[in-house]
């Protein structure tokens, strides 16, 4: 274990201590950074245990830049409710920086003006606060929601239980009850693991982190070295739009894109419900552009070797026989352009998943 | 029993979602003439019940013909199976027949299919935000990078031939491609349309109407739905909320203009608009109107139905539910709602 690694030794399974093959890495920094790594990073990691490299990435601003906008989606504050006040736009610096804990960073998102308009009238706010912070269906518990209504209308009441009378207070009271920490590692868990967390492992957590609330990183930690982890490294899953985006920016252009230019592609994407269409024309876009660093087709001496790489990079897996011989027989065809090879791949459907 | 034949053929389903109370629809007929006319030719039930169950819940309960209550930020799937997805299934339909034009963003896509083991993606609609995709940011886009160059026909087989070898061939994927590459074309086209200069209030409703219409007019669905939201601006603004009926009014006008010029679509599509629920009897201390006070204006809606085979000038003052669109449009299409609780509508049929 390196020197102030968070992993615990009893924890660490053969695959955290171990280098990965190039298809985890790419996983591992798009579940963590929510990008695939940068060329330069793909060398780097090559050959480190993956515990140093998450220990690594978990303390580094971008990690926490990454969680931010997975908890702005989640609350959907997103496109014209984007919060941009700096009580949260410097949340990452913050978090980073262990100034400040997760449960505590919910608390100011809730409290921003925009996750106000984003949820306007009491009914709409009380019920978003209860649902997305505790996981409480509000059908089910009629009175508290009037309740709450109550204290938002500036009424003293009590609400799960605590006294208040503003609707600061319902926010406060909310993120002060033990399900607001259980609710939200059991959602960050199901995003990171793609499963369920064991109860009682999520009791123990949800105290730690009530106790110490610059845990975060360290359950993080925790659940990338454990045999769960491992098991979802073999699994594919849909990439969301916003990764996608950001994924095909790395991959194609060597660059994330803009802040602003990642969020309408990702909000238009958002509006189809199947958006590979748009995915396409996104990716045809870019390759099309001149501003995609391409190899001259003259210049590909060795064209197996060129498109086995660029399927390492973009699927993180070496190229099948099958496939080999189909994409050489149609590079062979002057017709056919880097660009072409590259636009077959990252339009197929196992390039949107990882 | 042998099925009636119908002379409905198609469908175009109009969820007002957003919260629209009746005393702004026909309690003031001057603010939708439109839907006034609409009433005239068709079935009008201004008893229809709905359920407060956030505006996804309830928009969502429309489709299923199941009240469930979902939460209101669930950006999620439900998990009863949807009228889109009952329509493909049943009837064979594909992507292509059944659409959803939405302008409430990332959300609302969700309502284009379930999580139901038995039905699922493979039964989704073809859905298109408005909003999202036709804004004059996304055209930004468009203009910083360039429009993509055409393929040569010989540069597409190769493409084809590349893209078909990755992972195994499969012919599903190989048909789902040429969808869409024909969704694709149709969003360059409606970029060039000038789909994202339509602004101001109410803009992401009439996006998702106009949109509705040129839907029409390239794919010739089968079903179509659009769900609108933006008179929810009504929390914060009595005024604004009202113009934004009217807007929407406007458009849903020339949408039905467009549906009756062209002949074939005149004569055998039905169309159903209905809000997903009202508003609250009075006035917020910012003049605006919430939703949830439980009264008749938040609990009643009004639906109109308008169709070939439906009666003509008829109000039906029973009591029904917005739940039961997705039996009766089933059941006039021929397919079957299995796991919908609602009921067909009474007195519609002539």
């Amino acid at each position: 274990m390196s020197p102030g690694s968070l992993f615990p030794s009893a924890l660490i399974e053969p695959a955290a201590a171990r280098a990965l093959a190039g298809g985890s890495w790419r996983s591992i920094a798009i579940d963590l950074l929510g990008r695939p790594p940068l060329a330069a990073e793909r060398t780097a990691w090559g050959a480190r245990p993956m515990a140093e490299v998450v220990d690594e990435l978990c303390a580094g601003p971008e990690f926490w830049q990454n969680w931010l906008e997975e908890q702005l989606y989640y609350f959907l504050l997103i496109d014209n409710f984007r919060p941009e006040t700096e009580g949260v736009t410097t949340l990452p610096a913050a978090l980073a920086g262990g100034k400040l804990g997760v449960v505590e960073a919910l608390h100011r998102i809730c409290l921003s003006s925009s996750f106000d308009r984003r949820n306007p009238g009491p009914d709409t706010f009380v019920s978003v606060v209860m649902e997305q912070l505790l996981g409480i269906t509000v059908q089910k518990v009629p009175r508290e929601l009037e309740i709450g209504k109550k204290l938002y209308d500036g009424a003293s009441g009590k609400f799960l239980g605590q006294a208040g009378s503003s609707q600061a207070d319902v926010v406060h009271i909310a993120i002060e009850d033990p399900r607001a920490a259980r609710h939200f590692l059991t959602r960050e868990y199901q995003r990171l693991l793609r499963r369920e967390p064991e109860p009682k492992a999520l009791e123990a957590e949800a105290r730690r982190l009530s106790a110490e609330p610059g845990a975060f990183p360290a359950l993080v930690r925790d659940w990338f070295a454990s045999p769960a982890y491992a098991e979802r490294l073999t699994q594919r899953a849909p990439l969301s739009n916003r990764l996608f985006v950001r994924a095909l920016f790395v991959d194609l252009m060597g660059r994330l894109p803009e802040p602003d230019e990642g969020q309408r592609i990702r909000s238009a994407m958002d509006g189809l419900a199947d958006s590979r269409p748009l995915r396409a024309l996104v990716a045809r876009l870019l390759l099309d552009s001149g501003k995609v660093s391409l190899p001259e087709r003259a210049a590909l001496t060795d064209p197996e070797a060129w498109i086995g790489e660029t399927f390492e990079r973009l699927l993180g897996r070496p190229l099948k026989e099958s496939e080999r011989t189909e994409f050489l027989a149609a590079f062979a065809d002057p017709a056919c352009r880097p660009a072409t090879v590259l636009y077959a791949i990252v339009s197929h459907p196992e390039y949107q998943t990882w | 029993m042998r099925r009636p034949e119908r002379k409905t053929k198609r469908m175009l389903v109009i969820s007002l979602s957003g919260g629209i109370r009746s005393r702004e629809t026909f309690g003031t007929p001057a603010n939708v003439p439109n839907l006034m006319r609409l009433a005239a030719q068709g079935v009008t039930y201004p008893r229809t019940r709905a359920s407060n169950l956030g505006h996804f819940g309830a928009t969502l309960s429309i489709f299923t013909g199941i009240s469930e209550a979902r939460g209101i930020r669930d950006n999620a799937r439900g998990t009863d199976p949807t009228l889109f997805e009952y329509l493909r299934k049943d009837l064979g339909w594909s992507a292509g027949d059944v659409w959803i034009s939405t302008s409430g963003g990332a959300q609302e896509s969700n309502v284009s299919y379930s999580l139901h083991p038995e039905y699922g993606s493979a039964f989704g609609a073809s859905s298109l935000d408005g909003d999202g995709i036709f804004n004059a940011e996304f055209k930004g886009i468009l203009d910083a990078y360039g429009k993509p160059r055409e393929m040569p026909p010989a540069e597409v087989a190769l493409l084809e031939r590349m893209r078909g070898s990755i992972g195994g061939a499969d012919r599903a994927l190989a048909e789902e491609a040429e969808t869409s590459a024909r969704v694709e074309r149709f969003l360059l086209d409606e970029l060039e349309r000038g789909t994202q200069d339509l602004n101001g209030i109410g803009a992401s409703d009439a996006k998702a109407l106009k949109v509705a219409r040129n839907l029409l007019a390239v794919f010739r669905p089968r079903f179509l739905s659009v769900v609108l939201r933006d008179a929810d601006v009504a929390h914060s603004s009595f005024n604004n909320y009202v113009q934004v009926i009217r807007r929407n009014d406007e458009m849903l006008g020339q949408l039905l203009d467009s549906l009756r010029r062209d002949r074939e679509l005149a004569e055998t599509t039905s169309i159903l608009v209905v809000p997903e629920f009202g508003r609250d009897a009075d006035l917020n201390s910012r003049r605006g109107l919430d939703h949830g006070d439980g009264s008749d204006d938040f609990r009643y809606v009004t639906m109109v139905c308008a169709g070939p085979d439906f009666r003509r000038g008829e109000v039906v003052n029973e009591e029904v539910r917005t739940i039961d669109v997705c039996s009766t449009v089933c059941d006039l299409l021929g397919a079957e709602a299995r796991y919908a609780r609602g009921s067909r509508l009474p007195r519609l049929l002539s």
